[in-house]
Formats: C-alpha cells, sequence, structure tokens
C-alpha cells in the first residue's frame, strides 16, 4: 500500500530508496505487516512450484515424438450444436478473474473497515472460487468420460493426461484451499474479529485487515498462476 | 486471557528516547539510534508442561527439538555407514548384508545425512536458536507456525525409519532416487519403501518451508534497534542465504517427489521411458528419465550450499572469537555467501555430465562451475587472513576450526577436478567422487558443527564442556576422517565405482584390498569416537563447572541475555540496542580485548572504532 | 499491533476506479487471448501472442490487485530477482526438450 511514515526514517523512491531500505536498521521492507511480507515469500517459492511443474510440462511436450492433443479440440463444449473452443475454460477465466477483482475490492474496504462490504465482497470471492472448482470437477470428469486418464488417452501422446491432471489438480486444490480460507475469513470478518483486534484460534495473534490482504496476496496468486496454466496449456 | 501475557505490560515499547551512554563530555547524539519501527512482540507463554517442552512455541526449545531430531536421524545414518563399510571392507564377515540391504544402506545413508540431519541441523537447529538471539528478537516472528515446523519434520523422520519395517524395507535407489530404476522391480524397496521415502521428503519440505519463512521474515523484518544487515554476525548471514536457497530449490524436489510419486501409483510416466523387461514392453513409455535428473539437481546444488553456507557463516564467528580478531574482510564475507548463493542454481548440471543430455551443457556448467569457485576461495583466505597474526586461542572449538579449513580447502580443490567435463567423464562414479563430496559436504560441515557444540554449549547449557576430552574427541576425529577419506581418492583414481556391493577379482581390487579394510577399521573408530562427546556432554551436565556469562568473551548478541540460559523473550525488560558490528575485538585503545555491539560510542569515545 | 492499526488507518486506500479499470482490461485481454485460439494463428504469430496477452495480464495483476505497484523497490527487487534462475531452468530446457526429442528420432526412428 502506500508509503507508511516512520519516524526517524525518511523514505525515498526508487533505487535509492532501496539501498537506503536494505542499509537501515531493523526493517528492510518499511512498514510491511510481518504476515503479509511471509505471504509474499511464500508466494515466491509457491512460484518456483508451479515454475517446476511448467517447465516439467514444457520439457516433456517438447521432446515427444507422438503427436501431442490439439488442446483447442480437447476442451471444445458444445454448445447449442456446435463445438465451441475452450468455452468451458473461457468461463473459468471469466470467473476467476471476477473473484479476483472482488477480492481486490474487498481488501480495500477493509483498509476503510467498511465491514459489511469487505465481508460480503469475500463471500463473493468464496463463491467464485467454489463455482470455479465445481466448473473444473465438471471439465474432468467430462474429459475422464472420454478415455482421458493419467496414463494414457485416446487422443494422442500419453503424456498430456499426465500433465494436464497433475498441473490442473494442483492448482485446484490451491483454490480449494483458498475457498476454505476465504469462508473462515468472511466468518471473522462479519463477527468483527478484525475490528476489535480479536486473538486467532490457533496462533493467539491479534486480529487486524492487513490479514485480509494477506489472504488476497494468495487468492490473487492462484489467479495469477491460471493465467499461466491458461496460456500454456490451453493456448499452446 | 490476560494472565498469559502478563509479561507483556513490563516489556514496554521502546519509544523514541536513545539509551544514553555513561561517558560524560560527549555529545549524546553521537550514541542515536532510531526509534522502535515495530511493536513490541505479544510472546505466548507457555503454562504447561506440554506447552513448555513438547509443543513449544520458543524458537530456543524448537531449535533444541530439532538438533535432538536431526542427531538421531545421523546417529541411524552413521550406523548404517558402519554397515557398508564392513560389507565393503571384510566382505562376506557380516552373512546378513545381502546386496540388496547393502544398496538399501547407501541410499538411507546418503538421505538421511544429507537432508534430515545435515539441513534440519544447521537451519532447523542452529537457526532457530540462534537467528532470534543474535538479531536481538525477542522470539521468532511466527512462533506457532514454528512450532508446526518442527512437528512436521518429526512427521517426516518418523515416516522415513518407518521405512525400514514395511515389507520390502526402505528404497535401494541411491540417494539420487533416479528413475527408472527406482520403481522397478528388481530395486529393493521399489514398493513401499520408495513411497514412504517420497512422502516423507514432500513433508520434510512443507515443514521447511514454514520453518523457512520464519527464519527470512524474523532477519528481514524484526532486526533490533540498530541492527543492520551489515552488522548482524556471518552466521546469520550464512544460515539466511542458505534459508533464501532452500526456500527456491526444495520447489523442485517437491515436484519431482510428486511427479514419481504419480509415477508409482497411477502408472504415469513422466520419468518412464519405453521399457522392455525379459523381452516384454512395460506399461510405461514415452517419459524422460533426464528430466528428474534435472529437477534434482536444480534442488540438488543448492541443498549442497544450504549445508556449506551456515558451516561458512558460524566457522567465520568461531574464528573470529577464538583469533581475538575482527574477520578480515567483512563485506567481501557477504558478498561471497550471497553470490554462492546466487550462483549455486546455475550450476546444477555439472552433476549431470555422463547423463546423456544435451552435450552443450556441459560448457556452461562447467564455465559457471568455476566460477562459483572464485567467492569460495576468497572466502578461505579471509579465513587465514583472519587467523593471520590474531591472539589465537589454540582451544578445541579453533582446533575444529582449523579442521574445517584444511578439510574444506582439500574437499574444494578435488572439486575443481571434477567440475571440468573432459576430468569427470573418467573420475564420475568412482570412489574420487566419494571422497570429494564427504570431504566438502560431509565432514568439513561436521567439524563446524562440532565446533560450534563446543562454542555454544555454555549458552545453551550453562556449563562448560571439558577441553581435555574435546581435544581427543578432535585429534580423534580429525586423523580419522582423514585415514578414512584420504585413501578413497587413491581408490578412484585406479577405477574403483561407487555403490558396487562387492569387487570379487576386479584387477584393480589388488591394491585396493588392504585399503579398504584399512578404510573400514578407521570408519569404525572415528564414528566410536563421537562417543566422547557424549560421554563429555553427560559428564560437564552432571560435574561440570558452571559457566560464566559469556565465557568466550564474545561481541555478538547471543551473549548478552537477561539470564543464562535465556529464557523465552530473550532479553528481560528491554531489547539490546546495537551499535557496531560483532567483531570489535582487540580494538586499540580499549579497556577490554572486545567490544560488544551493544557498546555505544560514547562509552568508548577513546578508542580507534567509535561506531562501525 | 496497536501501531499497525494505526498505520493502516493512516494510509489512504486507492480510489475505487483504477481496481474497475485493471479488473475491465484483464477481461478485455483474456478475450483477446482467446482470439488467439478463435481465429487458429499459428506459427511464431500465435506464440507472441500468447505470451504478450499473458505477462500483460500477469503484470496487472501484480502491479495492481497484489499492489505491488505500490510497494517499495526493496520488496519488488526481492520478489522478481529470483526468477532470473526459473528463466534459466526454462532457456536450458528448452535446450534439452530438442536434444532429447533429436536422439529420440535418431536412435529410434533412423536407426543410428
Amino acid at each position: 500500500m502506500s508509503d507508511p511514515k516512520i519516524e526517524g526514517f525518511e523514505l525515498e523512491k526508487g533505487f535509492r530508496g532501496m539501498a537506503k531500505d536494505t542499509g537501515s536498521d531493523q526493517t528492510m521492507f518499511k512498514g510491511v505487516h510481518w504476515g503479509k511480507a511471509m505471504m509474499w515469500i511464500f508466494l515466491l517459492s509457491d512460484t518456483f512450484v508451479f515454475s517446476c511443474f511448467l517447465i516439467a510440462y514444457m520439457k516433456g511436450r517438447a521432446s515427444t515424438p507422438v503427436e501431442w492433443p490439439n488442446p483447442s479440440e480437447v476442451f471444445a463444449l458444445d454448445a447449442f450444436g456446435v463445438p465451441v473452443p475452450l468455452l468451458l475454460i473461457a468461463l473459468m477465466t471469466f470467473v476467476l478473474i471476477t473473484s479476483s477483482g472482488t477480492m481486490a475490492l474487498a481488501v480495500k474496504y477493509g483498509y476503510e473497515r467498511n465491514r459489511k462490504m469487505c465481508g460480503y465482497l469475500i463471500l463473493a470471492t468464496a463463491l467464485g472460487g467454489l463455482t470455479f472448482v465445481g466448473m473444473q470437477a465438471y471439465e474432468w470428469s467430462k474429459l475422464i468420460h472420454e478415455g482421458v486418464r493419467p496414463w494414457e488417452n485416446p487422443f494422442g501422446a500419453a503424456q498430456f493426461g499426465s500433465f494436464f491432471f497433475m498441473i490442473t489438480g494442483f492448482h485446484g486444490t490451491h483454490v480449494s484451499i483458498g475457498v476454505i480460507f476465504l469462508f473462515i475469513y468472511c466468518y471473522k470478518v462479519f463477527a468483527g474479529h478484525y475490528d476489535e483486534g480479536k486473538r486467532g484460534w490457533f496462533t493467539k495473534m491479534r486480529g487486524d485487515y492487513v490479514e485480509v490482504e494477506i489472504l488476497g496476496l494468495y487468492w490473487h496468486f492462484v489467479d495469477l498462476v491460471w493465467v499461466f496454466i491458461f496460456a500454456f496449456f490451453y493456448l499452446w | 486471557m490476560s494472565d498469559e501475557y502478563e509479561n507483556k505490560s513490563s516489556y514496554q515499547a521502546q519509544s523514541s528516547e536513545t539509551i544514553s551512554g555513561t561517558g560524560s563530555g560527549v555529545s549524546p547524539d553521537m550514541d542515536y539510534v532510531r526509534p522502535a519501527e515495530n511493536p513490541e512482540q505479544d510472546l505466548y507463554h507457555a503454562h504447561s508442561f506440554i506447552e513448555k517442552w513438547v509443543f513449544c512455541q520458543d524458537a530456543k526449545v524448537i531449535g533444541v527439538q530439532y538438533f535432538l531430531t536431526a542427531v538421531f536421524t545421523g546417529v541411524v545414518g552413521l550406523i548404517l555407514s558402519w554397515l557398508m563399510r564392513l560389507q565393503l571392507g571384510f566382505p562376506g564377515l557380516a552373512g546378513f548384508i545381502t546386496a540388496e540391504h547393502y544398496y538399501q544402506f547407501v541410499t538411507m545413508h546418503g538421505m538421511i545425512m544429507v537432508v534430515y540431519f545435515l539441513t534440519a541441523l544447521f537451519l532447523g537447529g542452529f537457526g532457530n536458536y540462534l537467528i532470534p538471539l543474535m538479531v536481538g528478537a525477542r522470539d521468532m516472528v511466527f512462533p506457532y507456525v514454528n512450532m508446526l515446523s518442527f512437528w512436521m519434520f518429526f512427521v517426516a523422520v518418523a515416516v522415513l525409519m518407518a521405512s525400514f519395517f514395511v515389507p520390502g524395507g526402505p528404497t535401494g535407489a541411491g540417494w539420487t532416487l533416479y528413475p527408472p530404476q527406482t520403481i522397478l522391480e528388481g530395486t529393493p524397496g521399489h514398493g513401499w519403501g520408495i513411497l514412504l521415502m517420497l512422502i516423507s521428503l514432500s513433508l520434510f519440505v512443507i515443514g521447511f518451508t514454514m520453518g523457512g519463512l520464519n527464519y527470512m521474515i524474523t532477519i528481514l523484518q524484526a532486526r533490533t534497534r540498530g541492527m543492520t544487515l551489515m552488522r548482524m554476525p556471518l552466521t546469520v548471514w550464512g544460515i539466511f542465504t542458505a534459508t533464501v536457497l532452500a526456500m527456491l530449490a526444495f520447489p523442485a524436489l517437491l515436484v519431482s517427489s510428486i511427479m514419481m510419486t504419480l509415477d508409482k501409483l497411477l502408472g504415469t510416466s513422466f520419468f518412464m521411458p519405453t521399457i522392455l523387461k525379459a523381452g516384454e514392453v512395460l506399461e510405461y513409455g514415452g517419459g524422460s528419465p533426464i528430466l528428474f535428473q534435472h529437477l534434482f539437481w536444480f534442488f540438488g546444488h543448492p541443498e549442497v550450499y544450504i549445508v556449506a553456507l551456515p558451516a561458512f557463516g558460524i566457522v567465520s564467528d568461531l574464528i573470529s572469537v577464538h583469533a581475538r580478531k575482527n574477520i578480515f574482510g567483512y563485506r567481501m564475507m557477504v558478498w561471497a555467501i550471497v553470490g554462492i548463493g546466487a550462483l549455486s542454481f546455475f550450476v546444477w548440471a555439472h552433476h549431470m555430465y555422463v547423463s546423456g543430455m544435451n552435450p552443450w551443457f556441459g560448457f556452461f556448467f562447467a564455465s559457471t562451475t568455476l566460477i562459483i569457485a572464485v567467492p569460495t576461495a576468497m572466502k578461505v583466505y579471509n579465513w587465514i587472513l583472519t587467523l593471520w597474526r590474531g591472539n589465537i586461542r589454540i582451544n578445541t572449538v579453533m582446533l575444529w576450526c582449523l579442521g574445517f579449513i584444511v578439510t574444506f580447502v582439500n574437499g574444494g580443490i578435488t572439486g575443481i577436478f571434477l567440475g571440468n567435463v573432459s576430468v569427470d567423464v573418467p573420475l564420475s562414479d568412482t570412489y574420487f567422487v566419494v571422497a570429494h563430496f564427504h570431504m566438502v559436504m560431509g565432514i568439513a560441515p561436521l567439524m563446524v558443527i562440532m565446533g560450534a557444540i563446543y562454542h555454544w554449549f555454555p549458552l545453551v547449557a550453562g556449563k562448560m564442556l571439558d577441553e581435555k576430552l574435546g581435544k581427543w574427541h578432535f585429534w580423534t576425529t580429525f586423523l580419522g576422517a582423514y585415514s578414512i577419506y584420504f585413501p578413497m581418492h587413491y581408490l578412484g583414481f585406479i577405477g574403483v565405482p561407487r555403490r558396487y556391493y562387492e569387487m570379487y577379482d576386479s584387477p584393480y581390487m589388488t591394491s585396493g584390498v588392504g585399503l579398504n579394510e584399512f578404510i573400514s577399521t578407521a570408519a569404525f573408530i572415528v564414528g566410536a569416537a563421537q562417543l566422547i562427546l557424549v560421554f563429555n556432554i553427560v559428564k560437564t551436565m552432571k560435574t561440570g563447572k558452571k559457566a560464566e556469562k559469556n565465557p568466550w568473551k564474545a561481541n555478538s548478541l547471543e551473549w548478552f541475555t537477561s539470564t543464562v540460559p535465556p529464557e523465552h523473550g530473550n532479553f528481560g525488560e528491554r531489547l539490546p540496542v546495537v551499535h557496531r558490528w560483532p567483531y570489535d575485538y582487540n580494538v586499540p585503545g580499549a579497556e577490554e580485548d572486545y567490544l560488544p555491539q551493544t557498546a555505544a560510542p560514547s562509552e568508548v569515545a577513546h578508542t580507534e572504532v567509535e561506531k562501525t | 499491533m496497536e501501531e499497525t492499526k494505526k498505520k493502516s488507518d493512516q494510509s489512504s486506500t486507492h480510489k475505487i476506479g483504477i481496481y474497475l479499470w485493471i479488473w475491465g482490461l484483464l477481461f478485455v485481454l483474456s478475450f483477446f487471448s482467446y482470439l488467439v485460439d478463435w481465429y487458429q494463428f499459428q506459427g511464431l504469430l500465435r506464440w507472441s501472442l500468447i505470451l504478450f496477452f499473458m505477462f500483460l495480464k500477469a503484470g496487472l495483476i501484480m502491479a495492481f490487485f497484489m499492489h505491488l505497484y505500490w510497494e517499495r523497490y526493496a520488496l519488488v527487487n526481492v520478489l522478481l530477482w529470483p526468477m532470473t534462475a526459473i528463466v534459466c531452468f526454462v532457456a536450458l530446457m528448452v535446450a534439452e526438450g530438442k536434444y532429447t526429442l533429436f536422439s529420440r528420432l535418431f536412435y529410434f526412428f533412423v536407426g543410428g
């Protein structure tokens, strides 16, 4: 968010500011909440996880001498009797971006301490996430009906199914975990835990609206990963 | 709720007033340190035995828990190495060691020592104990997550140990777990063993991520007033950089574990090519074993530095304290650590020169490998220059440090041999490689661990370890370790391949038989010699003399806690305020030969260094 | 934590317009990348369009939804520099994938 005010420390812009922040005592990320810094570093680590998955997929696909199935045909959906390529995927992208937008607004209203608005927007985000997971389940079952298995598929290289189920499955797990947390946070916002600084159930740390932003970071990251999966898995 | 936090009111957040020096006649401005940015940490104090010693949220207790669990796995690894040496030195003497068992010992020994022993010991053990103390924090920033991290590690160890007792035994695929043979019939433990190994590794990665986030954020965001990054002890720098590497490298291990699990369980073929077995084509086909090797070593090479960098950091501090001299080229040391860390992501395929990868890669990876030798060599020069004309105390700690330097130089130089493709090709998969990596990432970090135990034992337990026993321990270990690994280089030169169960009558074994017997005997003695340390610790806890506060006259903050051993919250009512780096030893003009990091400039206005 | 609260009260949040703009832009960009498939562009054009829209979308999400645009450079740089390792890994695996394909075709189909 915008620069905080820090007693006895002048915040400068750009790379000069970076050098000064890094060289200063106490904190390197000025004004960044501990939890937020942790989420960022975790996401960096998670980026490496997804990168490794996608790199493995790229290497697998690039080195197969067998024909790779054409995603635009495999993922086509019949709408009114006409096969529309990637229809379901387009809808899933739409849903996920929508939920990302509502989350961004929830963070904004959280910082404005607008409890109701924040809570409803988190609820909307959670429902969007749930829809996404549902659509993914539909996509999986459709493909399984068509004979796509992790170890084989009727369209071409066996690795297609392996990578597809693994990568979308791992992403779907992330979305599901996110949805669970969104519902928990939705409850906590409506119950006013962040307004009164109520202590967490396990960690015993005081609640604060910054937690909504931390959850938001995670949720946007899930969306971000989907952007890459969409480009590399469905469009390539 | 309120009584759990009763200490909070006494730990008043430090406001804008500064701790003014006691010296008179000097301007108080020179002692100015900016006010605290972080609010006082809100600590959860344990109030039952279980909360205090089992599910504890105090980083120091978690550190000790990590340490003990890691040492337990290390002992298992040591016993496995004994069994291996028994077979190699005296083939057939122990009838129960079949070829299958031998491979299982090799695999488990490697994996245990690298991941569950050294990584957990340095980052989990020393990291947890020392980071908050050294940067002047009350605890890790997320104590609850830290506690989960240990228990996740504990479960990972339990799963790993369980694999000894499942049908088929633990996996025997070699610690690198290369497919396709890892999950194929014929490899020992291809059923349950490999599965438990992969699950255990995944759990380890998850547990470590939770701990690693703590270490990183504590160092970056929770330092005390006046503690800049360039005033941190090198121990913290080493552990920090290693943690960064771990956070970025373990994902590759996690991914390869997941993919191999799927290959095993679901019959996918990520890593499995078309395989003919007894004339029949297996179900697998189309996968790439080389892909696994790339993923594995993208983790595996940073892993080497995850073990080495904390050792570099710790040894720098030990040398500086016991040579009573500032570390030579502190900034160079920091940049060398960071540089090694960054470069370590660009050298991984030097483990794969003979794997059949793209042949052009040899050029790229040999170059980066030789480049990474530069900062490493700089560090060695700096250790030696720190010793140069220092006021060296030849005590046990210093002996371990000197042992480390010698072993590390030895192992490092053989590494330059192996980093060159043309030299590596004849040497790869021989005992030369075994000797190299045991010297450089087995014995060398172990020397540092031993030195660190003797150095920090007075802080953790409040008693001084016995020096005489310590010296016996050092000399047997040092000479013994050299007796084991020095001859191995020769075995490698005459072409003895590693991982072979027995050499039978192969031609190179005519001169190797005696050597192998010698190496095995030395290995038994060195392993047993570690009991001296155990005896020393037991004896010290019973009858040892009580340690005074700061017995080594060191400067860094961990010695300036309110009580020894430090209590929960570390520093009593006020957090220390730091004015200098931790290496001000023998400052001209100062009364004592050391200036603690907390010494304010006005207190030492008459010396040559007021502020560093 | 009291202090954090004070801080969050002080920091002015961003106007809602910026989020709505980015939101709309993401929909438009997703639609464009969908059109790449719809019109079945092939070859280099397809690749560059896919990557262009992908990075633009990723950049917008990171910069505005994840607030990276407003964060200080210390954090931004810590997050972005490690990506060089990934870039190196990707580049080398492209070369490796080609080599594996070459050796498979060469040894299995051509016959060595």
